[in-house]
């Protein structure tokens, strides 16, 4: 019995390692596929259900169309691969490719149905003066548009974060390069002067001559202008100013009397509370009850 | 010049050409009654769930509900309740055909299709919901307009599928003239398949050269069954690759717990690696010790 187990055990490693070796098996963790339950297809009782099924009505009251998807535009088919319509394994997961591909079964449906109904006679289209209820209320295509808008706001203005980014980066290249090329002509500017210092006399100095002009740009100091998350931190926060000595009591405060009550602490608590303002509609004493009766008589 | 016609004659001739047909003062009770012919289609289908529907699959069932204008509807059916019952709901309720979401511990959702009184019926588990209540779908349509019918080419290629195919188009298309319907063709059920499973949309078609706006909404339909009869009855059909949401869940917790208990056994292997490990000393050391 244990021979042949081991002689089992070991054929079935050997057949492992055949299918590593083949690249049928991957490294990593291998789940053992267990053999499928009693599974049941009686393709005859199929048959048979399908032809009790059948109601025999014309085409008109079905409306189905099989089909095959569409090829996929031109653009598309580099981002598709080279097998558009295969969904088997991992490709199902690949919501682009799934979807491109039930949308083109779906244009190919179109293009293969309206003409079939409109050679039976069946007007398709909506004339524009036909209004009816819709699936989807006018109040949810309106939040749909809105999400749509706030979408592409967004995308817009990422994509404006992006390129002034990029500016920036070739901003600060650009700088570099002036900065450097200021010095290396004060370098040059230095090695001239101690040239004619020497002696050369006859070279003249030619940048006294024409002396570059101060570029107008650079008059015109940009002006800073925080971004735009900035603003809404600085609106929130408060910008500018001190606020180290903002908490200090001052004269003024400190004879600020407006909230003192001269009621609440000239009284006693108890009295306090008896003038509390649920008390309003007590029933009056009885020394006043009896002198009220007396006036009334 | 011709010869004058009498102007009596003129006149009755006239009088022959307009004269009305004249009706029959009474009419005989036994006469059949005249009927609307054009809508002769009357298949009807229940839409309607158990207890204990979430309610994104509540919204499916509403959206399904909505886009079908031959579809009736029914209160929610008590969980004790024999399955069987919904077949004699839908004869009272005048339905040939059934759409029943189950609703199971409160988080899976199954669907029947089932041709009633006769049967076959099919069980799915209905997976990845997204209802037409959601913004990412741009599409609309007329409320009550008959969609055209897409199905996969692989459809034709099995029996079970031929089967499904069958009674989804009994299913989803809206008759002819039917009186909640609009005359106008506006938008596709699109049924695929991938994967071993039926993939529905829904699409809106903006033009007619096969311009198109999806509406929802989207499911996936994971086939279990094939029964013979309506709810009930000899399979015919068992999906081999079908696996049940509560084994998937006994799955995810069994790969967890065996997470903890490999920590465990690679801490053990370390150890015991460890002990092993000695340092190299003079092998003639312990010679001379006695104890």
């Amino acid at each position: 019995m244990e021979s042949e187990s081991d002689a089992e055990s070991l054929s079935s490693d050997e057949e492992l390692q055949i299918a590593l070796q083949r690249g049928l098996l991957k490294p990593g963790l291998n789940l053992e596929v267990k053999p499928p339950k009693n599974s049941i297809n009686d393709r005859e009782g199929l048959k048979q259900a399908l032809n009790e099924l059948h109601n025999g009505l014309s085409w008109i009251e079905r409306m189905d169309v099989t089909v095959d998807p569409m090829p996929p535009p031109g653009p598309l088919m580099d981002q598709l691969g080279e097998k558009p319509d295969d969904l088997s394994g991992d490709a199902v997961h690949d919501d682009f490719k799934r979807e491109m591909k039930f949308h083109r079964q779906a244009q190919a449906a179109v293009l293969e149905g309206i003409p079939k109904l409109h050679t039976l006679g069946i007007h398709t289209k909506r004339p524009e003066d036909y209004f009816a209820e819709m699936a989807k209320s006018d109040d949810h295509m309106k939040k749909i548009r809105e999400k749509l808008l706030a979408k592409e706001l967004a995308m817009e203005r990422s994509e404006k974060a992006k390129k002034m980014r990029e500016l920036r980066k070739y901003g600060k290249k650009v700088q570099q390069e002036v900065l450097q090329k200021r010095q290396k002509e004060k370098r040059e500017m230095a090695e001239a002067i101690k040239k004619y210092r020497k002696g050369g006399k006859q070279d003249k100095l030619d940048f006294l001559e024409d002396r570059p002009q101060r570029k107008q740009e650079n008059v015109h100091k940009q002006v800073f202008q925080p971004g735009r998350k900035r603003e809404l931190k600085n609106k929130k926060y408060g910008f500018g100013g001190q606020k180290k000595r903002s908490k200090y009591n001052t004269r003024e405060s400190a004879s600020d009397m407006s909230d003192f009550s001269v009621r609440k602490h000239s009284m006693t608590p108890a009295r306090l509370k008896k003038t509390k303002p649920g008390n309003k509609n007590k029933r009056p004493g009885k020394m006043r009850r009896m002198k009220n009766k007396n006036k009334k008589h | 010049m011709a010869k004058k016609r009498k102007q009596s004659e003129i006149s009755s001739k006239s009088r022959k050409t307009v004269e009305p047909e004249i009706l029959k003062a009474t009419r005989i009770s036994d006469e059949p009654v005249v009927k609307k012919v054009k809508w002769t289609n009357k298949n009807r289908v229940l839409i309607f769930s158990s207890r204990g529907i979430s309610f994104r699959d509540r919204h499916l069932m509403k959206d399904f509900r909505q886009m079908m204008p031959h579809s009736k509807a029914e209160t929610k059916m008590d969980r004790k309740d024999k399955l069987l019952i919904v077949n004699e709901i839908s004869e009272m309720k005048n339905c040939q055909k059934c759409i029943f979401f189950e609703a199971k511990k409160k988080k899976d959702l199954y669907m029947w299709v089932a041709n009633t009184p006769r049967g076959p019926s099919a069980k799915f588990l209905v997976e990845n919901v997204h209802t037409m209540m959601e913004l990412k779908m741009t599409g609309n349509c007329l409320k009550g307009s008959r969609p055209l019918l897409s199905f996969d080419k692989e459809f034709d290629m099995f029996a079970h599928w031929a089967l499904l195919k069958e009674l989804f188009i009994q299913v989803f298309s809206t008759p002819q003239y039917h009186p909640k319907s609009q005359p106008f063709i506006d938008h596709v059920f699109n049924f695929s398949i991938a994967d071993d499973k039926i993939w529905f949309r829904n699409y809106q078609i903006v033009e007619e050269n096969a311009e198109l706006a999806e509406i929802g909404p989207r499911l996936v339909l994971n086939p279990i069954r094939i029964f013979q009869g309506s709810f009930g009855g000899p399979t015919l059909y068992q999906n081999p690759s079908y696996v049940s949401p509560n084994e998937k869940r006994a799955m995810m917790k069994r790969a967890k717990g065996n997470k903890y208990i490999n920590k465990i056994h690679v801490k053990k292997a370390q150890e015991e690696k460890r002990l092993e490990k000695r340092y190299n000393g003079d092998p003639t050391d312990d010679v001379f010790k006695t104890h």
